[in-house]
């Protein structure tokens, strides 16, 4: 059947058409309230990594949380050690107790810790703050206290003196963000004393917060994005309908994929965000070129009813708005079998159903629309004739020029695109594979300084874990696997940005210090089975029950060892991941004992891991499935490199600008390049079909026939990309730098893929006369 | 009108203050009577504790101890049994009446031969690992009465048997925090004098544990518990205590609770 037939049938039934689409488009909407927001750090990863599972099962065995951490901060000549700082830790103390969704019983401080001194006749285990110190010689015991106590160094009070936290436990940790903020704001009326300062983190509070921290950001610019776009669209098409309709499409489009989600329970995530955008972006660059063609039509034929200018503008549309479609799809697919990620998974999919509903829409329910309106002429599009030397309109002259340039000398534009091809490619290996949490907040943040100050004064508030298991119950009650268990501490300390390291082994030797009047002969392991067990007795004797938990199980045959580490940034993590794995694997198993690395930054190492080893893969595979794609629309390989290039050079263009600003390659930015394409791939397909038809139709030299696409299709080509590319850069006002990231290297991607379309591919027709551009359209055979 | 007012709400309000009086005094007479519950001036007894972690990994040890009052000062000893390698551990406590007197606690760790004097655990520590505290261990089933508030509640039954439900509130902020607790609700069997199960709530109103006295039998005609099981709702941990060979004729020794006697320990 003929395209123009389809479309006057459809025009035909416009109302049942129209009432149809608005339907399907209810049904799925209505389902929109359901949808759950995820903003989770862990929605990141598999469920099924074994690296985080091995670290549930060790929360699990050990009962581990992530704590709330409040530091007080006082850098003057005796740190912390002054009784203004110390009441401040007492009030805190007694504060965080009382915050609903923290565990007073869970809460750990100088306020709340006693100290341990050996003495001739046995042990004295003093509260710290047995009362509130108001004098030096309360502050001189405390000290002492500390400094007597090696298992408090580092990580409740800094070695230097300069800090002590408070650490609170969580009732329940998916209210991480909440309590975060309550704390924020009982610190305003904290009471503080000269010099200091006081600061919040905890890894659990840090990721909650991001993600909310994002998610806030995004919803409140992802509105803005559209408002731009619509200002794009008023200036392109200049007329109401031709501002209006697109929003509609966009609003259908985006309404339709939120409400498939949330009918299918899948989460609205922080990058979800990112879907929006480029919802706008894909249902405008539909009705951009549908829009451009009706009004191109009327300006041929300004006599014509509504009916038939659509019916014309459709007939001529279609294909290309079905190919970018397919192709688009292709890309959006190809990243979603690709991606380690869940998020990202979900976003390929829903990204290739929202291209799908996008395309629905212009067919249908655009269309309809239209064809019920009285042609209007668009002040943009009053001209001369197409075929008449040069159109009166700004943005047709200036695609015109451009054009004339190009395809006069198509050689000179194919080398400067090879030579940009390879500056971008030298730039792009300067990409760095890299992440760190606390880097996607802003410097001057709170929680960014807080991170900084504690793990600059403390042991580290992140932990790598090595998990010991023995073969039996008791296990851990031979001397040699707690020598060996000391030893891997002893190891751990030497690796970098490792602070300091907490195991049982160190209960026991201070134990058996303290019962031998504090001599320091005896921080050690006894050599006695007997006396360590009785030793554990007591230890397990002295805390409550799920005290030491944390340290070893109830059968007293796993053991966990944590060392404290300062940073969390992806490449560190993968020196350290390495290092204790080869120790680990040297030094074990000792006496029935084997070892497990485990903890965050083993689980953050190997995600990222994944996604930065995938990352390549996917974009070879998103570029494959255009390719692919292209061809077989096209019926040509040679049609489908084509449709590569301008994509690929896009994908190099945001790698190159990365290499160059030295942006990482991380969690977020490994998808901007799948983006990229997705985005990207319309260019191409559209110049391609604007070039087959211009060559099969116009006579004349090629040059005179490509010419003639730049006023027309490049014209639209040049609103759909500043209506994308200014829609994006809304982004970059963000206070989030990942946010700013997003738009900039989105708008640096669609820029270069709009370039490279409009340049390279008439250049390469030209020089290459392939053959497909040569057959006549396929569908009207 | 506004006076005639003021006067209808206060007659509305005065017989139910008038009843809350009566009803807190009658909680704390049951209190009361709890604490003058005789409990034998010496016992023996050997005590198993199951300590279940979240797992459901339990963790059996045994101990044999003895308890014996020296006028108003309360004094008790025990030592590990079970498992064998600790076998012989000892704990001395001596408890003396006065409120401010702090209490005399010794070790003993046999592979070091030595006691070692500890300094006293405070009234809301843990004891021993289980999820009692040692106010809870050391009352044995009585209550500090100036430590709390009480009101009565209710009736009720646990375990077949008619009790009193009691609130008991600590008095103040001070001893909440040194109790660990803002709220218990025991459910008092007013026939045997005795709490048959207790409700706690944290200092910030958390559910924090649950005690239940599972078996009360009489020996030697005094009102005994032998199986208590506490559950901690916010850590999963849970502790079973059974007690056997509870002996309350056979007179214990006052040597038993010195630390030469510690030292020598198990025979």
């Amino acid at each position: 059947m003929q395209s123009n037939k389809v479309f006057s049938r459809l025009i035909r039934w416009r109302w049942p058409t129209l009432i149809l689409s608005l339907l399907l488009f209810g049904a799925m909407v209505a389902n929109a309230p359901k949808l759950t927001r995820d903003t989770s750090s862990d929605a990141f990863i598999d469920s099924q990594d074994p690296a985080l599972l091995n670290r549930e099962r060790v929360e699990d065995i050990f009962g581990l949380s992530d704590p709330i951490v409040v530091a007080v901060v006082n850098e003057g000549e005796d740190g912390i050690y002054n009784t203004g700082s110390l009441n401040l830790v007492a009030w805190l103390t007694d504060q965080m107790m009382r915050i609903e969704n923290i565990d007073p019983d869970q809460v750990t401080s100088l306020g709340t810790e006693s100290s341990i001194t050996g003495t001739a006749s046995g042990m004295d285990v003093d509260d710290f703050f047995e009362t509130l110190p108001i004098n030096e010689s309360d502050v001189e015991r405390i000290r002492n206290g500390v400094d007597n106590f090696p298992l408090y160094q580092g990580a409740l009070v800094a070695r230097n003196g300069k800090a002590t936290v408070v650490v609170g436990e969580l009732i329940d940790p998916d209210l991480a963000t909440e309590t975060y903020q309550q704390i924020m704001s009982l610190l305003e009326e904290a009471p503080v004393s000269a010099g200091d300062v006081l600061h919040v983190t905890g890894e659990g509070a840090v990721a909650a917060y991001l993600s909310t921290y994002v998610d806030n950001d995004a919803s409140r610019l992802n509105p803005l994005a559209a408002v731009v776009i619509t200002i794009i669209l008023l200036l392109a098409f200049r007329t109401l309908r031709g501002t209006l309709l697109p929003n509609l499409i966009v609003l259908m489009t985006a309404g339709g994929t939120i409400g498939t989600m949330a009918a299918l329970g899948v989460s609205f995530y922080v990058i979800t965000n990112g879907l929006i955008v480029c919802m706008i972006g894909i249902a405008v660059a539909d009705s951009v070129h549908i829009f451009s063609q009706y009004y191109e039509e009327i300006r041929k034929d300004p006599m014509a009813d509504g009916r038939t200018v659509t019916e014309r503008a459709m007939s001529a549309m279609w294909k290309p708005v079905t190919l970018t479609t397919l192709t688009t799809m292709a890309g959006f697919i190809a990243l979603a079998f690709t991606t380690t990620m869940p998020p990202i998974y979900y976003f390929g999919v829903f990204g290739a159903w929202s291209v799908a509903l996008a395309w629905l829409f212009s067919m249908t329910t655009l269309p309809a629309l239209l064809s019920m309106l009285k042609p209007k002429q668009s002040p943009s599009f009053r001209a001369a004739p197409a075929q008449e030397a040069t159109p009166d309109n700004l943005s047709a002259r200036l695609m015109d020029r451009f054009g004339s340039l190009v395809v006069n000398q198509p050689l000179a534009v194919l080398i400067i695109g090879i030579i940009i091809a390879v500056c971008a490619s030298a730039g792009a290996m300067f990409v760095v594979a890299n992440e760190e949490r606390i880097d996607s907040f802003r410097e001057v943040e709170p929680i960014h300084i807080a991170d900084r100050t504690i793990n600059r004064l403390m042991d580290g508030t992140y932990y790598l874990d090595v998990m010991i298991e023995t073969d039996q119950a008791e296990g851990l009650f031979e001397p040699a696997v707690l020598r060996q268990i000391d030893q891997t501490q002893r190891y751990l300390e030497t690796l970098p940005n490792v602070g300091g390291s907490t195991s049982i082994v160190d209960y026991i030797k201070r134990m058996h210090q303290a019962i031998n009047e504090d001599d320091p002969a005896y921080y050690s392991i006894p050599d006695n089975k007997a006396l360590i067990a009785q030793l554990f007795l007591l230890y397990s004797a002295s805390g409550d029950p799920a005290d030491f938990e944390e340290e070893i199980d109830g059968e007293r045959r796993l053991a966990l060892i944590r060392a404290n580490v300062s940073v969390n940034r992806y490449q560190d993590n993968a020196v350290l991941v390495e290092r204790v794995t080869e120790h680990l694997a040297d030094a074990y198993p000792v006496a029935g004992a084997s070892a497990t690395i485990t903890g965050d930054l083993n689980v953050d190492f190997h995600w990222i891991n994944g996604i930065v080893r995938s990352n390549l893969l996917s974009i070879v595979l998103c570029l494959a499935a255009v390719f692919i794609m292209a061809s077989l629309l096209f019926r040509s390989v040679v049609a489908g490199m084509f449709a590569t290039i301008p994509v690929s050079m896009a994908v190099l263009f945001v790698y190159a600008v990365m290499g160059v600003s030295g942006i990482w390659l991380g969690v977020s930015t490994s998808m901007f390049a799948s983006i990229a394409i997705g985005l990207g791939v319309d260019f191409s397909i559209h110049t391609l079909h604007s070039m087959q038809e211009k060559v099969s139709a116009v006579k004349g030299s090629w040059n005179e026939r490509l010419v003639t696409l730049y006023a027309s299709t490049g014209r639209a080509q040049l609103f759909n990309f500043l209506a994308i590319a200014l829609g994006f850069s809304v982004l970059m006002t963000s206070t989030v730098p990942p946010l700013v990231r997003f738009g900039a290297l989105v708008g640096v991607a669609v820029a270069s893929a709009f370039l490279a379309a409009m340049t390279l591919l008439p250049a390469m027709a030209l020089v290459f006369k392939p053959e497909f551009l040569q057959q006549p359209r396929v569908e009207e055979k | 009108m506004k006076h005639s007012l003021w006067v209808l709400s206060l007659a509305a309000v005065l017989p139910f203050t008038a009843s809350a009086q009566d009803a807190s005094r009658e909680a704390r007479e049951i209190i009361e009577a709890v604490n003058a519950r005789n409990d034998g001036a010496y016992v023996s007894r050997d005590a198993t504790f199951e300590l279940t972690d979240r797992r459901g990994i339990t963790r059996v040890e045994k101990t044999t101890g003895y308890r014996k009052y020296f006028g108003d000062e309360k004094r008790t000893v025990i030592f590990y049994t079970e498992p064998s390698n600790v076998r012989g551990t000892g704990f001395l406590t001596w408890d003396y009446p006065d409120i401010d007197a702090e209490d005399d606690q010794w070790l003993y760790l046999p592979a070091l031969g030595k006691v070692r004097r500890i300094s006293a655990s405070d009234r809301g520590d843990y004891f021993l690992g289980t999820d009692l505290t040692y106010e809870e261990i050391k009352k044995e089933n009585k209550i500090e009465i100036d430590d709390y508030n009480f009101s009565l509640l209710g009736e009720s039954e646990v375990d077949g048997a008619a009790v009193v439900e009691i609130e008991a509130i600590p008095v103040n902020e001070t001893v909440a925090r040194e109790l660990g607790y803002s709220r218990i609700v025991l459910s008092i069997d007013p026939q045997i004098q005795m709490s048959r199960h207790s409700e706690y709530w944290d200092v910030n109103g958390n559910r924090l544990k649950t005690i239940h006295n599972g078996n009360i039998e009489q020996i030697d005609g005094i009102w005994t518990v032998t199986e208590v099981n506490v559950i901690n709702h916010k850590t999963d941990h849970r502790t079973r205590l059974l007690f056997e060979n509870i002996d309350y004729e056979t007179e214990v020794p006052d040597r038993t609770f010195n630390r030469q006697m510690l030292e020598r320990g198990l025979r």
